[in-house]
């Protein structure tokens, strides 16, 4: 089972050298600057920066375009619903439906800021190994604990997800049918699920003792300082650069 | 049932990241006071991956399925690592599913996390009895599964419908959330049930996995 999450990290561009902790900073920076803008005037400045740094990625478009099908699915809701919902000053009367002026500003934001923080998370996670990215966040204060749950999670996910799979073709070929609306069906799924988590609980405690036989626990190691680049400082300073001027722009116009 | 980027005011974000920020640091300071905290990592850890993985699961309801959130089981198994696991099957959604949002982890990791720790607590009210029933067990499963996601339900279009429809008068942005709750009622009564069953089953072949007092 794989998820792709680190389809495109090996790819050499300035956004993959860029150092973790930077472009973690930088672009998380731009990221909380996207979610505050308010006005229309603003919203081709961040397209245009987002199509900067995705093209300095180097990151394929069809990956773009198959990572924000989906959950722009769940958007669409939104998008069909609010310019009839929100708003003061109707454009259009049809009966008892009404279109807002104010509905559509309203859209017209709130997608705009969908594509472009979707796809500064997508130059994020997609440029670097998830590895990298969590060492860097242990460097910024992330407490240990959280660290370790996460890449222990991570570890074993793959692993977790590929019997999940395995046991649900086993349940198949056995007749079962997950279609039908029923106790019964309620009933083999939960033990399904049971199964996924007694298993996983089982292997946790192996786990535990083979990182206790390698001296987990014994030490603590503290996180290693990265050594910042020109390059590095660089496009740290666009990108929070860009995100001031997108903060006093969307407050002045 | 995720916050998506871009639909929230940055400051319900931001509020987001600080209310993370603050149960998070209390779930750790309760998990520091376990006997040893060290030992409940990789429990805790593989258990955030099954939990991920199970919440794969898709249920009948005609004339469509849902997936479950499994919020609730999680707060009864895993107590206040609850949180945590919460907050990380969150990240990996983002990351790999793009289910959710970056800018909005915070608020949905509260959205969902929150209640979680509530259907820890309502699960441990068990432990008050001194002898319960056969179906005593489930009864307090169900409660804190359908809790978990009733809760998360109510968060959810709370926060919609007051941040979204801005041109609603009070009256009826209420009657929208419990239109739209009410609207999810079989679903919250699908989680409960499964975490009944699930409860029941882990009494049966691992009692160990339910936290006791």
């Amino acid at each position: 089972m794989k998820l792709g999450l680190e389809q495109f990290a090996h790819l050499d561009s300035p956004i993959h050298r860029w150092a973790p902790t930077l472009k973690l900073i930088g672009l998380g920076t731009l990221i909380f600057a996207f979610s505050c803008v308010q006005t229309l005037m603003v919203l081709p400045g961040m397209i245009a920066i987002t199509a900067g740094l995705f093209w300095l990625s180097h990151l394929p478009l069809g990956f773009w375009w198959q990572r924000l099908k989906l959950p722009g699915l769940f958007l669409i809701g939104v998008i069909i619903a609010l310019p009839f919902l929100s708003g003061e000053t109707p454009l259009f009367e049809w009966g008892f439906l009404r279109l807002y002026q104010e509905g559509i500003y309203t859209v017209a934001l709130i997608s705009v800021r969908f594509v472009c923080i979707l796809t500064l998370g997508l130059i994020l996670f997609g440029t670097a190994p998830f590895l990298k990215i969590i060492s860097a966040l242990r460097g910024l204060g992330l407490p240990p604990l959280l660290a370790d749950m996460i890449l222990l999670s991570y570890r074993y996910i793959y692993e977790i997800g590929d019997y999940f799979q395995s046991m649900k073709k086993a349940v198949k070929l056995r007749g079962f049918r997950s279609d039908r609306p029923n106790l019964k069906t309620l009933r083999t799924l939960s033990s399904l699920a049971g199964s996924l988590i007694i298993r996983s609980y089982e292997q946790s405690e192996q786990v535990y003792k083979a990182m206790l036989m390698r001296g987990y626990g014994q030490q603590h190691t503290a996180a290693k300082r990265d050594r910042f680049r020109i390059q590095d400082w660089t496009l740290f300073g666009m990108t929070t650069s860009s995100a001031i001027a997108l903060l006093i722009a969307n407050l002045l116009l | 049932m995720h916050i998506a980027d871009g639909i929230l005011p940055a400051q319900m974000a931001i509020a987001g990241y600080a209310g993370t920020g603050l149960v998070t640091w209390y779930s750790l300071r309760k998990i520091n006071q376990m006997a040893n905290p060290q030992a409940q990592i990789p429990k805790a850890s593989l258990l955030t991956a099954a939990f991920f993985v199970a919440s794969w699961i898709h249920i009948p309801v005609p004339p469509t399925s849902v997936h479950l959130i499994l919020n609730g089981l999680l707060g009864t198994v895993l107590g206040y690592f609850a949180f945590p696991a919460i907050l990380i099957g969150l990240l990996f959604q983002t990351v790999m599913f793009q289910h959710g949002g970056l800018s909005t982890l915070g608020i949905n990791a509260v959205m969902m996390g929150l209640p979680a720790i509530a259907a820890h607590h309502i699960f441990q009210l068990r432990h008050q009895f001194k002898s319960l029933p056969p179906w005593g067990l489930g009864l307090f499963g169900f409660l804190s599964g359908s809790l978990g996601m009733g809760l998360a339900v109510l968060i959810f279009f709370g926060l919609l419908v007051t941040h979204l429809a801005g041109g609603l008068d009070a009256q009826a942005e209420t009657a929208a959330i419990v239109g739209l709750c009410l609207a999810h009622l079989p679903v919250i009564v699908l989680e409960g049930i499964f975490t009944a069953l699930l409860v029941t089953f882990f009494s049966r072949v691992k009692p160990e996995l339910l936290p006791s007092p």
